[in-house]
């Protein structure tokens, strides 16, 4: 049943998309609000295939694929809360709806690439997992608020402006940006910590030097940099909108990349 | 037969002198005035800064033709004697049936305002149908046309973004700097020299909210002037280095040739505001900001040909958009007429109706005394009768109805009462205006 939801989900993320990415060429109001609805069915219907896998025992989140849906679905949670404070981030959807339907068809990869550990310790995987993913979705939320205010910053500077009715301002984006970040690294570093106690716990040694811990922690040493930035040295607009959408590249790579090359 | 008429005058038609003669204080007791006569049945007042309108719908089109002229002649515009304007007939215009309805559709829809687009008229049909319906002036025929035109309104609203793309020079700056700051509640504007252009510009900035403005000036008392009317704080031109920093948005109108804003300056300033968006407008002839301002990380500058393209370009997206909500108006008056045509159908089709069974019956009646027939034979020629009469009434009376879908169904439904010489002997109690149903049974 999980594995139906999960395909509905995926279909509806897609839908969403289609919905947003018309919405926002025609400027369509419409097509945008028909975008975050699609989109919120689909994070109901995704967020109720974890409960269903949950009854069944405690789901496998330490598999990269359900770990990526796990984080596809926060990223669209928190966007969906964001957008009860601030409205105006609706257009943000033609961003947040392919992302996450990409995180969902992710796990429909036959990728093998679960985290190679002992699945030992459960309360510390589970925690690392969710810690992550949810630090990985906000700072995904903080990256995508970041590539659209890039995009309409282009057009802006060209004077080929997109229309206000088109895409959230830059200052909502900014400020969207900041609070991602400001939550989203924290749960991160949380995510961090409780990785390496699991790390502890199932091969008794704080550091094993693999792939996953290297690039994961030159990842976190990249976010210290950029929230130091961005909130000690008054880093601007366009700036930190470029800090977010490569550093959240660059940790893409490191969380999932990695996992997938080697 | 239902008409409907409509009789106004607006933006087009009359230039503001002669409109504000017309404007309507209380518009009550005149629908109650006109609803009192024997000319009009139902009325409903439309009055803005731009039009008064007064839709009517009648029996007597002449008569309510005539009513209304003199409404608007006599008891309106009873101020253009005294305010030394003379009455001309080409003050007001009249619509009559479909294209009253076209003209409502289109005014409900905005693509009638001087502004084409603006939300407000909406709110000003709405309010204007909600009172003739309190005050029991709207009737039947009336609401239902109102509330098509709002219908036809909501769709070109939603469908179309005839209202999305602003066409004026301090619109474009206004939405530009919406696609900047999410709220003008909390930014601070620079304005530097004035002009009419500046002027628009910060009006339409304060109409959306903006709070706080400086104004600097070469002369002190051209400053203090500005803020003063502006209800600004008042600067020299020497103290831009300290405002700079303070301002998110800076609007530029000043005489002279050189650059009066730098990058070097802007770059500074942007230091010490720690990389918060900028917004230039430079409305200078020559331009006062150096376009290299444009380069700088969180600025966007734009001069007067900028805004000038952009107005272009939303002007030209407004006329595709146009086409688009004039396309949705036909289709909804379409809609709305169809419904009123056949609704004048209802009386002929019942006259018909009644002549053909006055006939059949009588016909029966004779034949039932001369062939001497039985209870059980006549029951079964009654039968037979009721037949003939409804299957040769079947074709014409489909093919009137679907004929009154459109306007020229009009002739049709004259040509069959003539044909049927239904207006020689038709009962006063037939004609029965009052049924809405259109759809009679003819079984």
């Amino acid at each position: 049943m999980s594995e139906q939801l999960i395909y509905w989900a995926a279909a509806l993320y897609l839908a969403a998309s289609v919905s947003a990415a018309a919405g926002a060429a025609q400027a369509s109001p419409t097509l945008r609000r028909l975008g975050v609805s699609l989109l919120t069915v689909a994070v109901c219907l995704h967020g109720f295939s974890f409960a269903v896998l949950h009854r069944d025992g405690p789901p496998p989140l330490t598999d990269l694929a359900a770990a990526v849906s796990l984080t596809a679905w926060l990223g669209s949670a928190a966007f969906l809360f964001a957008l009860l404070l601030w409205p105006r981030l609706a257009g943000l959807v033609v961003l947040v709806a392919p992302l996450a339907f990409l995180g969902v068809v992710f796990g429909f990869l036959p990728v093998d690439a679960s985290v190679p550990l002992p699945v030992l310790a459960g309360r510390w995987s589970h925690l690392h997992v969710l810690l992550s993913s949810a630090g990985l979705a906000l700072l995904g939320l903080a990256g995508g608020a970041g590539a659209l205010l890039l995009i309409e910053d282009r057009w802006l500077k060209a004077k080929r402006p997109l229309g206000s009715a088109r895409l959230p301002s830059l200052e909502s984006l900014d400020r969207a940006g900041a609070v991602a970040m400001a939550v989203g690294f924290p749960l991160l570093t949380l995510g961090f910590i409780t990785g390496v106690l699991w790390l502890r716990g199932a091969t008794g040694e704080w550091w094993t030097g693999a792939p996953h811990q290297v690039w994961s922690a030159l990842a976190w040493f990249i976010y210290v940099g950029l929230s130091s930035a961005r909130f000690f040295a008054h880093q601007g607009a366009h700036a930190a909108a470029r800090s977010a959408a490569l550093g959240f590249s660059f940790l893409i790579f490191a969380v999932v990349g990695v996992e997938v090359l080697w | 037969m239902v008409r409907l008429l409509l009789v106004g005058v607006n933006h087009r038609s009359a230039p503001l002198a002669v409109r504000e003669q017309f404007a309507v204080e209380a518009a009550v007791p005149v629908l109650e005035k006109l609803v009192a006569g024997d000319e009009i049945e139902e009325a409903v007042l439309i009055s803005t800064c731009n039009r008064v309108e007064i839709a009517v719908s009648t029996q007597q089109l002449e008569a309510a033709r005539h009513r209304l002229e003199r409404c608007f002649h006599s008891e309106l515009g009873s101020g253009l004697a005294q305010s030394g304007v003379a009455w001309r007939a080409e003050f007001l215009y009249e619509h009559v049936d479909a294209e009253a309805a076209r003209h409502l559709f289109r005014v409900a829809a905005s693509l009638d305002s001087m502004v084409i687009g603006e939300p407000q008229i909406l709110g000003q049909v709405k309010d204007a149908f909600r009172l003739a319906t309190d005050h029991r002036t709207c009737g039947p025929i009336l609401s239902r046309l109102f509330e098509a035109a709002f219908t036809a309104a909501k769709r070109v609203r939603s469908e179309t973004r005839i209202a999305e793309r602003p066409v004026s020079i301090a619109r474009v700056a206004v939405d530009l700097a919406a696609q900047i700051f999410e709220s003008f509640a909390d930014k601070a504007v620079l304005l530097i020299g004035a002009g009419e252009m500046t002027e628009l510009a910060l009006a339409a900035l304060r109409q959306a909210g903006l709070a706080r403005l400086a104004v600097a000036n070469r002369r002190r008392e051209h400053a203090f002037e500005l803020a003063k009317r502006f209800n600004a704080s008042a600067h020299l031109l020497a103290d831009l280095p300290e405002l700079l920093p303070a301002a998110d948005i800076v609007i530029t109108s000043v005489a002279g040739s050189d650059w009066m804003l730098r990058a070097s300056q802007v770059s500074e300033a942007q230091r010490l505001r720690h990389g918060r968006p900028l917004f230039v407008i430079d409305m200078g002839v020559p331009r006062n900001v150096d376009p290299a301002v444009n380069r700088l990380a969180d600025v966007y500058l734009y001069d007067i040909d900028d805004l000038g393209r952009q107005v272009e370009r939303n002007a030209a997206e407004r006329s595709v958009e146009g086409e688009r909500a004039e396309a949705i108006v036909r289709e909804e008056a379409q809609r709305f007429l169809g419904w009123l045509f056949a609704l004048r159908a209802v009386p002929t089709i019942r006259d018909l109706r009644a002549r053909a069974e006055e006939m059949r019956a009588a016909e029966l009646q004779k034949s039932a005394v001369r062939l001497a027939l039985t209870p059980e034979q006549f029951l079964g020629v009654e039968a037979l009768t009721h037949t003939l009469v409804n299957k040769i009434l079947h074709a014409p009376l489909s093919r009137l109805r679907s004929a009154l879908e459109s306007e020229a169904g009009a002739a049709q439904l004259e040509a069959a009462r003539s044909l049927f010489a239904l207006d020689v002997e038709a009962s006063s109690e037939n004609g029965a205006e009052g049924a809405l149903d259109p759809s009679p049974d003819d079984s």
